[in-house]
């Protein structure tokens, strides 16, 4: 009988569970990764003194050159100014979680005012509208949140710097003498799709596009996506290349993939092929140097952002009021022709 | 005999056993495959009815948000109208007094006139520049909106809109009111459905979508890119995708898309917006959404369904069991004499003639108890079935279990060896006889002490003595005659019974 009932077992699970996987249950996946959420390190930027207001920045990435300019913002504003300055953040742009457990380090060691730059505009949301009902001054830098509860927000305006890299790619192309009767394509590098910064670079560029540039010039509409794999962007180029032979342009969304664009150019000798990224890296900067090759690259005021951000978090903490919520802290746009521009001088400075 | 005679009959048991879990397989695979087959097709009739409901839902979510457009632009025209009727002289007096006295839900509000002059705050003008908001103004409508941009007042995506009036005996001015991109949600926002619907605003030339309505709160503002989200679909729904994003850039004033994203069904359809040129509202629903409840409902059929079919096995499996054991136990009554435990005479009978006629070799033995009368009378019936009973288990210890041991009637006994060394069957009466003897009586009886039990045995051996069954038993018989006719207490093979000098 206990073959019996074994076999019988077997029976109903061999036949149930197939008949059952029908039912099509959809496995619903984590949001995210969990992140390592042990603890993190607070480090000074000023001076540290009893009985002044505690300020702390929290930042995506605490380890890379731009993140630095944000830093050195940060400190020299607090240098003037009488308050106790710590900074923290994540290693990895997306690990929200970790800045919300950064947040929750916060609230306990007592912070008066806090700097952020949101690792996730929208899942760390709920997390910022209870600190700021609190009564927590609650100053964005670099990147907003999608809510209204924060005092003031002090970034790029990424729709305008979007379109600002659209007619910068316009007039580059007409520099290189692309006639507007002249079939021309542009293709667009981004580095990842579910990004918003990326996302309201790629609008502005198409928004600015349609609405200027010649009949015949078109963008690809095949969107070169890296999905956070920026070493796969040089491949696409070459066969978005292979399929539009009159591909006179490369637009980079950001950094990872402006940098890659400026170097498969340089690599492939493509003075035919104007660049229009973000940031500043090696790469661009050589091609922007170069005579041969038509490239500009829109730069961020980072340096501002945690300047401005600190000195109005001082502000809030005095009693001052602040009118505006968001103070777009533009772009320059660095090419040859503005190389010696005092304002972008002072940008590159900074970057 | 016992185990041996089990061990043959296991073959045949579990050939029963065999054919049950065939019945019970061929069974179940029916069973599934119709709940298969019952499961497909209702998967099949919720996707159909999914794709055409979820295309009426995405229509009517349209017309909602187009509603919530006109909602805000109704308003801004009746702002207009009672401007127009009042008639004011001075632009500046009025928007002093509407800035300072907010009572809608709007960002901002203020003023064009007629030279071009803006009432507005130092953010809103900034604003204007910056997004050259006055070329949305001057379109020749009643009524335009202008694309969606972050506002610098209260730091989210928010949209102007522009609507013409008159002041001061007929000049025209143009005023405009400023609304947070969330308030649509709010208003389009429906009790059920709203962790599946997203809602955008569409610009068809560029492609770019700003989420209105989504499954996260916190996403509404977010912009994205038609081109970018077509990357997702799956490979054959693209080039429908693409005509269904051509035919807005042509114009068109609605069109419907079904599409999937892996394994996920969408509806989308998109609608022109009346105030915003070139606009569309987008609303897109997964299949799945609206059969959840139905996807809940088959899964509890289903689960049903396994519990009905776990309880009638369950039922089968115990009927079975219980059969087969009665089964067994009629067997064991059939053929099996029920004091002894050895073959019954039909039996025996039906047994041991096909042996015999099959013209193997064998031997037929009858014995008989010497005296079992008095033996019953001496120590009763009782000790009497005992006797019976130890002289079956003697039987049973010296034949082997492929041998035919039967209780042939009373104190009859017969056995069939399948053999035909009359000097093996010999040493093995004799060996029975000796252990019968040695049986004690006080086993049996406190009183008799002295008894010495006795039997006597005739044997026929085949093909020799007679190649028929019946025949073999007389022989087997007489000699049993010729041993009970003198001493008893012993044993006699047919061929010495019959010779014409034996005494």
């Amino acid at each position: 009988m206990n073959l019996f009932k074994k076999s019988f077992i077997y029976i109903i699970t061999f036949f149930c569970l197939p008949v059952l996987s029908l039912t099509s249950c959809s496995g619903s996946g984590s949001d995210s990764e969990k992140a390592d959420v042990s603890s993190f390190e607070f480090e000074a930027l000023s001076e540290i003194k009893e009985g002044r207001p505690d300020i702390y920045l929290i930042l995506k990435l605490i380890d890379s050159s731009y993140w630095q300019v944000i830093i050195d913002g940060a400190r020299d504003a607090a240098a003037d100014l009488d308050c106790n300055l710590y900074m923290s953040g994540t290693s990895n742009e997306t690990d929200w979680e970790g800045q919300l457990v950064i947040l929750e380090q916060c609230m306990e060691r007592g912070a008066d005012a806090i700097i952020l730059s949101p690792d996730d505009s929208v899942k760390l949301s709920p997390k910022i509208e209870e600190i700021y009902e609190q009564g927590l001054p609650m100053v964005f830098i670099d990147t907003a949140a999608n809510t209204e509860q924060f005092d003031v927000c002090y970034m790029t305006d990424n729709l305008l710097a979007g379109q600002m890299a659209a007619r910068e790619m316009l007039s580059e192309l007409e520099l290189m003498g692309i006639s507007q009767n002249e079939e021309a394509y542009v293709g667009i590098v981004v580095g990842q799709a579910a990004s918003l910064t990326i996302n309201e670079r790629l609008a502005g560029f198409y928004q600015y596009w349609t609405k200027n540039s010649p009949d015949k010039w078109h963008i690809i509409s095949d969107i070169m996506n890296c999905n956070g794999d920026i070493s796969t962007a040089a491949g696409m180029i070459t066969k978005s290349l292979e399929e539009y032979p009159a591909l006179h342009g490369l637009y980079g969304t950001n950094n990872g993939p402006s940098k890659e664009i400026a170097r498969f150019v340089s690599d492939n000798g493509r003075t035919d092929i104007a660049v229009v990224g973000f940031d500043y890296s090696d790469e661009i900067k050589s091609i922007i140097n170069s005579e041969d090759y038509h490239a500009s690259t829109m730069l961020q005021r980072q340096y501002d952002m945690s300047f401005k951000g600190v000195q109005t978090a001082m502000k809030l903490l005095e009693g001052g009021k602040i009118n505006t919520k968001f103070v777009d802290t533009g772009v320059v746009t660095v090419n040859r022709r503005t190389l010696g521009n005092p304002e972008v001088v002072s940008v590159i400075e900074h970057n | 005999m016992g185990k041996k005679k089990e061990k043959e009959k296991k073959p045949n048991s579990m050939q029963n056993n065999r054919s049950f879990y065939m019945t019970i397989i061929l069974c179940m695979i029916i069973f599934m495959a119709s709940i298969a087959y019952l499961i497909i097709s209702f998967n099949r009739l919720i996707s159909q009815h999914d794709e055409h409901l979820s295309s009426e839902i995405c229509t009517l979510l349209t017309e909602k948000m187009n509603n919530s457009l006109r909602f805000m632009t109704d308003s801004a025209k009746d702002i207009s109208e009672v401007l127009s009727a009042q008639d004011f002289k001075d632009l500046g007096d009025i928007y002093r007094k509407l800035s300072t006295d907010k009572r809608g839900d709007y960002v901002g509000i203020g003023f064009i006139d007629e030279e071009g002059v803006l009432y507005a705050t130092t953010e809103e003008r900034y604003e204007f520049r910056k997004w050259n908001l006055l070329s949305a103004a001057t379109y020749d409508q009643d009524i335009t909106i202008s694309a969606p941009y972050r506002s610098t007042t209260i730091g989210q995506p928010v949209i102007t809109l522009f609507t013409s009036f008159r002041y001061a005996g007929g000049r025209h001015g143009t005023m405009f009111i400023t609304y947070r991109l969330s308030d649509l949600q709010d208003i389009v926002n429906t009790e059920s459905l709203t962790d599946e619907i997203e809602i955008w605003l569409m610009d068809a030339e560029s492609a770019n979508m700003i989420l209105c309505v989504g499954t996260a709160r916190y996403a509404i503002g977010s912009w994205s890119n038609a081109y970018l989200s077509m990357q997702d679909i799956n490979e054959e729904y693209k080039e429908a995708y693409d005509e269904w994003h051509k035919s807005m850039v042509k114009g068109i004033k609605s069109a419907s898309l079904t599409y999937k994203i892996g394994k996920i069904n969408y509806s989308q359809f998109c609608a022109a917006i009346d105030n915003m040129p070139g606009w569309y509202v987008v609303v897109r629903i997964p299949g799945n959404a609206l059969s959840a409840t139905m996807n809940t409902f088959r899964n509890y059929v289903l689960i049903f369904l396994a519990l009905l079919l776990t309880v009638v096995i369950l039922l089968i499996i115990n009927m079975y069991a219980r059969n087969r054991k009665e089964n067994r136990k009629l067997e064991q009554l059939s053929i099996h004499d029920p004091l002894t435990g050895l073959l019954n005479r039909r039996a025996f009978d039906n047994a041991a003639q096909q042996l015999v006629n099959s013209g193997e070799p064998s031997v037929f033995i009858f014995f008989d108890i010497d005296y079992f009368k008095q033996v019953n009378d001496l120590f009763g019936h009782d000790s009497g079935d005992k006797i019976l009973k130890t002289f079956s288990e003697i039987l049973k210890s010296h034949f082997r279990g492929t041998d035919l041991i039967s209780r042939y009637g009373g104190d009859e006994y017969v056995v069939l060896a399948k053999t035909d060394s009359v000097p093996a069957i010999s040493r093995t009466l004799a060996a029975i006889r000796d252990e019968f003897h040695s049986v004690k009586s006080s086993d049996f009886s406190s009183t008799i002490t002295d008894h010495t039990f006795t039997f006597s045995a005739g044997a026929a051996i085949s093909p020799a003595d007679s190649s028929e069954f019946e025949d073999l038993k007389k022989c087997a018989d007489e000699a049993l005659y010729k041993v009970k006719e003198f001493n008893r207490d012993g044993y006699l093979w047919y061929d010495e019974a019959v010779k014409p000098d034996y005494v």
